[in-house]
């Protein structure tokens, strides 16, 4: 009887052992976000986002990672809950960073909020340029930057801020999905949230809407599709120029300045491209679109065009037949005439 | 038996207009091949954004141009259309005669049927391509040049049009037809009674015309 018991404990106690981490760590962040995921208990200064904040890495952690002296008697113990600098962990950006001429204006803090942090795939351009729109102002940078740069709001307007503004070896093409806000002919375009693209893709998911197949890649021909399709007359691909290394050593570069440093590169520079669709809390996941796409005549990237480094081959081909075309009066007529020359002496 | 006869045929203005246009159109050309293919053309040197500040301005200037022809023309010596639009006889009967001098009796010697005047200076074939370059070509590489310019604040017309590839397709076909069209032109340029009798006209004004009465009379 006593050994039996034993044996029962023995399981039970097991069976607690292997539930217990887990089950605490779930819970802890579920008993956190049960009082900061609303604004009315905590105050607007101490508000979590769950829903953001659960897609991120740091939520992966668990807020004891960051906050490693709440009690469970918080916040009844009067104890203000310790925060881990960010630098703990980050170690390696500080080097890149404390280069930058950020590093003496700006924290962590002051651009990225830790609580809704994602990488770089998973972020929009738009996203991106708000961090640096907080001191920056759009408005502002366009005029700073027009004094040089020709379409300074068109760059501004499309392009995130670092990728001019820090070092990578390599760029990318990454297509954003917008719609029409309103029914007006010319009206504004705006991204498109996951729940319209839901709604669009029906079964599919919003994946759907653009990647037919569902097999995690995007052929010229479901692009093409994806612009032929009445059903998307709203929607359009909207493209931005993406690093493909991210650094924190935010600075002018000097080479910037040439503009044949993106729109020189010839069309071997924009193979990469990617679609970026919208996921639950507010951030971006990237499928792989078919190499080359951006440089289709006509429908594979009907809005993205940059000068010196997009052409179209079968463009240039009619393009060169056109030109020759007027070359036949000159070389045609002017053989004959020559050959013919006697007749006109009078 | 020849006599010379001059006729003033290109007013000072019309020739002012003239040269602007072609210093502006050649160019366009040759610093838009520079844009559309940098990598491989890089005669106005390697500063892209000068290449694209001059296609701007050359195209500006351009643009300016032909509104100033259009509304001169239209309202100021209101004679576009006898200058510029094809008369009946001129679709019926003209448009053939003259292709036939062109590809078939300027070889064998014969005159060019039609003659010149003020008022008359374009010949049927002429005035179709006129017709098709100033109402079609240059309007619309014009526009679609202005629209790329201005990007960001007309893209809801951009989009509307069809997106900036297309955009983008039209101006650069539209400026090798133009391309096309001044091989074309300044070829058949030559073919005056000298190779630089038609020329003479847009430097000074004057036309000398060559005419031979039995030739004349004859066909």
């Amino acid at each position: 009887m006593i050994r039996e018991l034993t044996k029962t404990s023995l399981w039970l106690v097991l069976l607690l052992a292997l539930l217990l981490p887990v089950s605490a760590l779930a819970m802890e962040n579920e008993d956190c976000l049960g009082c900061h995921n609303d604004s009315d208990m905590v105050g607007e200064e101490l508000f979590i986002n769950a829903q953001v904040f659960d897609h991120t890495v740091h939520a992966e952690m668990g807020c004891a990672s960051c906050h490693d002296n709440v009690t469970e008697e918080h916040p009844d113990d009067g104890l203000t809950p310790a925060k881990a600098g960010c630098l703990d962990c980050h170690e390696n950006i500080n080097e890149d960073y404390a280069g930058s001429v950020h590093a003496n204006n700006a924290s962590c803090g002051d651009c990225h909020n830790p609580h809704q942090v994602r990488g770089l795939t998973e972020v929009s351009g738009h996203d991106l340029n708000q961090q640096c729109a907080v001191c920056h102002e759009s408005a502002d940078m366009v005029q700073q930057h027009d004094e040089w740069l020709p379409q300074a709001n068109l760059h501004i307007a499309k392009l995130p801020c670092i990728s001019c503004h820090t070092e990578s070896d390599d760029y990318e093409i990454v297509l954003y999905i917008i719609q029409k806000e309103s029914d007006k002919v010319l009206g504004d375009f705006e991204l498109s949230a996951l729940d319209d693209l839901q709604k669009l893709g029906g079964e599919k998911g919003a994946q759907g809407v653009i990647d037919l197949n569902g097999d995690d890649f995007i052929s010229l021909t479901e692009l093409r599709t994806f612009h032929r399709n009445p059903a998307n007359e709203d929607l359009r691909l909207q493209a931005t120029l993406m690093p493909s290394d991210v650094s924190h050593k935010i600075e002018i570069l000097e080479d910037r300045y040439d503009c044949s440093y993106c729109h020189a590169a010839g069309p071997e520079a924009v193979q990469t491209s990617y679609v970026a669709l919208p996921t639950a809390g507010g951030g971006y996941q990237r499928i792989d679109v078919e190499k080359g796409a951006v440089l289709d005549a006509l429908y594979g990237t009907p809005d993205f065009y940059m000068m010196g480094a997009t052409r179209n081959a079968s463009m240039n081909i009619i393009g060169l037949l056109i030109i020759l075309g007027g070359l036949v009066m000159p070389i045609g007529h002017g053989t004959l005439r020559f050959f013919t020359r006697k007749n006109r002496k009078h | 038996m020849a006599e010379k006869k001059r006729i003033y045929l290109q007013p000072k203005p019309v020739r002012i207009w003239h040269w602007l246009n072609a210093l502006g159109i050649v160019t366009l050309i040759v610093s838009g091949a520079q844009i559309r293919f940098p990598e491989h053309v890089s005669v106005l040197g390697s500063d892209y954004k000068s290449v694209i500040l001059l296609h701007n301005t050359a195209g500006f200037v351009v643009a300016i141009s032909f509104s100033i022809w259009f509304f001169y023309y239209t309202f100021v010596a209101r004679n576009m259309h006898k200058i510029y639009l094809p008369s009946r006889d001129d679709l019926q009967s003209g448009l053939l005669r003259q292709a036939k001098f062109y590809f078939l009796t300027y070889f064998l010697g014969w005159q060019n049927p039609h003659h010149p005047t003020p008022e008359n200076k374009f010949n049927p074939m002429q005035k179709s391509a006129y017709l098709a370059i100033m109402f079609v070509l240059v309007p619309l590489v014009s526009l679609t040049g202005i629209l790329l310019t201005n990007i960001e604040p007309l893209r809801n017309l951009i989009l509307m049009i069809g997106g900036m590839k297309i955009l983008v397709g039209m101006h650069f076909l539209l400026a090798c037809s133009l391309c096309a069209f001044l091989f074309t032109h300044v070829y058949l340029a030559t073919l005056g009674h000298t190779p630089l009798a038609y020329f003479k006209p847009m430097f000074n004004g004057w036309e000398e015309i060559e005419e031979h009465e039995d030739a004349v009379t004859s066909h």
